[in-house]
């Protein structure tokens, strides 16, 4: 037998298809926006509020014991994972890894942005293995200092590494397997590592890293960002040590210049620049979370790719815990003679449908084009639009993860009763059920949380079709907003999409 | 109340539902426990080959060497679900790295109410191959499963992980300092060369 969670109701779906339906005639009627300056809100100018984030980002020791804890439970995922139980729902390699950091960690995008990267284990255990300090500037810093080769300067390994990820994790099933879980953590490290070896700066961080990159693109629709709190002191500087850093503070990891920076995407949150900037002007603000994936954003060739291959595989996420998946991979193996694990199929499938959504944005792509004129070159056009998956993945991420959040957290306190799960046997069916049943909120509240989130994610999409679509009308000399319609269609075709996987029953991990 | 109601629900559903096994995903290990007794728990999977669905169970779900287990095999069509009635032969290989051997027939085994038993004792741990082998239509299928015998070594990747990191680290260091030393000799012979200039201008 499988094991679901329900899906979105009915009524819940009509709500979304509401809203909907709203959003699009508001975007259809009303005429095409102008550029208008984003209003932010600097927590610097935040009496107490300011004094505690400068303290969070300044003072090394908050920031070290953050990343003291998380390496701490890094290592014990590792060594519960080599030497605990192999039972995935008693071992906390797999729980937490899993059920609570994997699905947690985009929520923390939605209120951190890229907060994840400042603490994350992997950067610190090679930080601390390459640089041989704790912390501050390591001179010399003990690595080859070498300039990634041109060919892997773009955002392709990342997305290369996403996908190679997302066929650990729903292919070869290491979501269940606390063994395979503690291997794969060590060979990030190994990578992290060896990376900061030989590469200059944190090259991982920048190219390779696919939940770095992940959470940097979703963190383009967070509502924070470090930013200059003065622009014009950022122009007139001419020492840039937010880029080149300081006697005690490492230079900027992902090469970002703080007085050109437009996105959160490469930022790591590290806050060198906050503690090497001579003039106290770089800060936390607030912000609408639509404006950078709106207008700030540059668009770039291997960029876009990378937020298709998100929203590819965020729907693929969902479409492979689908009790019918199992049916089409049962009718494919039968096609192809395969057995086993049936990773040939699964193969084949996560390939089709990844392919499908490109082919899809591809062709709404040049039914644009029709209408706005080829004035434009079609790669740019494919470029600028590539926006509109980010809010649609990212939406439809948070309501799928929020299941597995929700549903699959109860399990927590057992396992950090007993991490390794000595002597603990399967959980039995009535114990299964009984996690079932103990969620975190109550099902109505996560259903309606669903919806808003699907809801948020199809109003900032239209946003973003209005505003870059704009652009591409300006740049081909034409006006009328009803020229935008099929990317409005591609933004309806994909949130219904989300929508109806949504509201099926979605298998439980474990 | 609302609590009360859930538990109800629950109550309802794990009538309908006790009867069944573990929470399967076609290809992927299950882990199960028979609630009804204190029997060690087992290891199922579903999978399926050409036109049959199949279903094996391993018991106990981690067996060890000198310790005696058992595979039951269940085979059924994928159109209408009628069970497979012919015979079924158990292979097993060693899938070690290197020098796996040839396949051992473990036996050749009938149905037993629609059931394959097979039983088998290792004398070693290790990573092994179990192959299932039957004729149906005139056409030959054969399933390969893993079956771990033992615990899988936690050194392994720890081993791995570290040699690796100490290649990369050494190495890495050993290069810096053949650089370093290199700019210093550049530097030792800019330095000599601009002093030879120096001294040769001022005479």
């Amino acid at each position: 037998m499988i094991m679901t969670h329900p899906g979105l109701p009915a009524a819940w779906g009509l709500v979304v298809i509401g809203g909907m339906v709203i959003l699009l005639l508001w975007a259809v009627i009303t005429p095409l926006p102008g550029t208008a300056g984003a209003a932010v809100y600097s927590l610097a100018r935040v009496p107490l509020l300011r004094g505690l984030v400068r303290q969070l980002l300044a003072s090394p020791g908050i920031l070290l014991g953050l990343k003291l804890l998380f390496v701490a439970l890094f290592l014990l995922i590792i060594y519960a994972g080599l030497f605990g139980n192999p039972i995935p729902e008693r071992n906390i390699a797999t729980v937490l890894t899993w059920n609570i950091w994997w699905a947690g960690l985009i929520f923390s995008v939605f209120f951190l942005g890229t907060a994840w990267c400042a603490v994350c284990p992997w950067d610190t255990l090679a930080q601390w293995l390459v640089r041989r300090r704790l912390w501050k500037l390591a001179e010399p810093n003990n690595s080859l200092n070498l300039r990634v080769p041109r060919l892997l300067r773009t955002i392709w390994p990342a997305l290369f590494m996403f996908i190679a990820l997302t066929w650990l994790e729903l292919g070869l099933g290491i979501t269940t397997n606390p063994y395979a879980t503690a291997a794969v953590s060590l060979l990030m490290v190994v990578m992290a590592t060896s990376s900061l070896a030989i590469f200059e700066r944190k090259a991982f961080c920048r190219y390779f890293c696919p939940v770095g990159r992940t959470v940097g693109f979703y963190s383009q629709l967070a509502p924070v960002e470090l930013r200059p709190v003065d622009v014009q002191t950022c122009s007139d500087c001419k020492t840039l040590e937010c880029y080149y850093g300081d006697n005690d503070t490492e230079p900027c990891p992902t090469w970002l210049v703080m007085g050109r920076l437009k996105q959160n995407s490469y930022c790591t949150s590290c806050g060198n620049c906050v503690r090497s900037c001579p003039h106290d002007n770089v800060a936390w603000r607030l912000r609408s979370p639509s404006v950078e994936a709106v207008q700030d954003a540059r668009p770039r060739h291997d960029e876009a790719w990378f937020m298709i291959g998100l929203l590819a595989l965020t729907g693929f996420h969902g479409l492979s815990m689908m009790p019918f998946w199992e049916g089409w991979m049962s009718d494919l193996a039968r096609i192809l003679k395969d057995s086993g694990q049936l990773l040939v199929s699964f193969t084949l499938g996560m390939f089709g449908s990844m392919a499908a959504v490109v082919l899809v944005y591809t062709l709404f792509v040049l039914l644009t084009r029709r209408l706005v004129g080829k004035t434009v070159p079609f790669w740019r056009q494919f470029a600028t639009l590539a926006f509109v998956a980010l809010p649609l993945a990212f939406a439809y991420h948070l309501a799928h993860n929020l299941n597995h959040l929700i549903r699959e957290g109860a399990g927590l306190t057992a396992v950090l009763e007993n991490p390794l799960g000595t002597g603990l046997a399967p959980l039995s069916m009535m114990e299964k059920h009984a996690r079932h049943f103990d969620m975190l909120i109550s099902q109505q509240t996560l259903f309606a949380i669903q919806a808003g989130l699907m809801v948020f994610g199809f109003w900032i999409a239209v946003q973003i079709v209005r505003h870059r679509g704009r652009v591409l009308l300006a740049d081909s000399g034409q006006t009328g907003g009803w020229r935008l319609l099929p990317m409005l269609g591609f933004v309806v075709l994909m949130t219904g999409f989300h929508l109806w996987l949504l509201s099926q029953p979605m298998i439980m991990r474990m | 109340m609302k609590n009360l109601v859930q538990f109800v629900i629950a109550c309802c559903l794990l009538l309908v539902m006790a009867p069944l096994s573990a929470h399967h995903v076609l290809g992927r290990p299950a882990y199960s426990l028979n609630e009804d007794s204190n029997t060690p728990p087992s290891m199922q999977m579903e999978t399926q080959i050409g036109d049959y669905f199949v279903t094996y169970m391993v018991y106990p779900a981690f067996p060890r060497a000198g310790e005696p287990g058992r595979i039951n095999l269940y085979a059924s069509r994928v159109d209408g679900g009628e069970p497979f009635s012919g015979e079924v032969t158990f292979r097993v290989r060693d899938d070690a790295w290197f020098g796996g051997g040839e396949p051992e027939v473990l036996g050749v085994q009938a149905p037993d109410d629609n059931v394959f038993r097979q039983g088998f004792v290792f004398s070693n741990d290790g990573d092994y191959i179990i192959r299932a082998e039957f004729q149906a239509d005139g056409e030959p299928y054969q399933l390969d499963f893993p079956l771990r015998i033992g615990q899988p070594s936690p050194v392994g990747p720890i081993t791995v992980a570290v040699v690796v990191l100490l290649l990369v680290l050494i190495g890495a260091n050993l290069y810096q300092r053949k650089r370093l030393q290199r700019d210093r000799i550049r530097a030792a012979h800019k330095d000599e060369c601009s002093n030879s200039a120096g001294e040769g201008g001022a005479s």
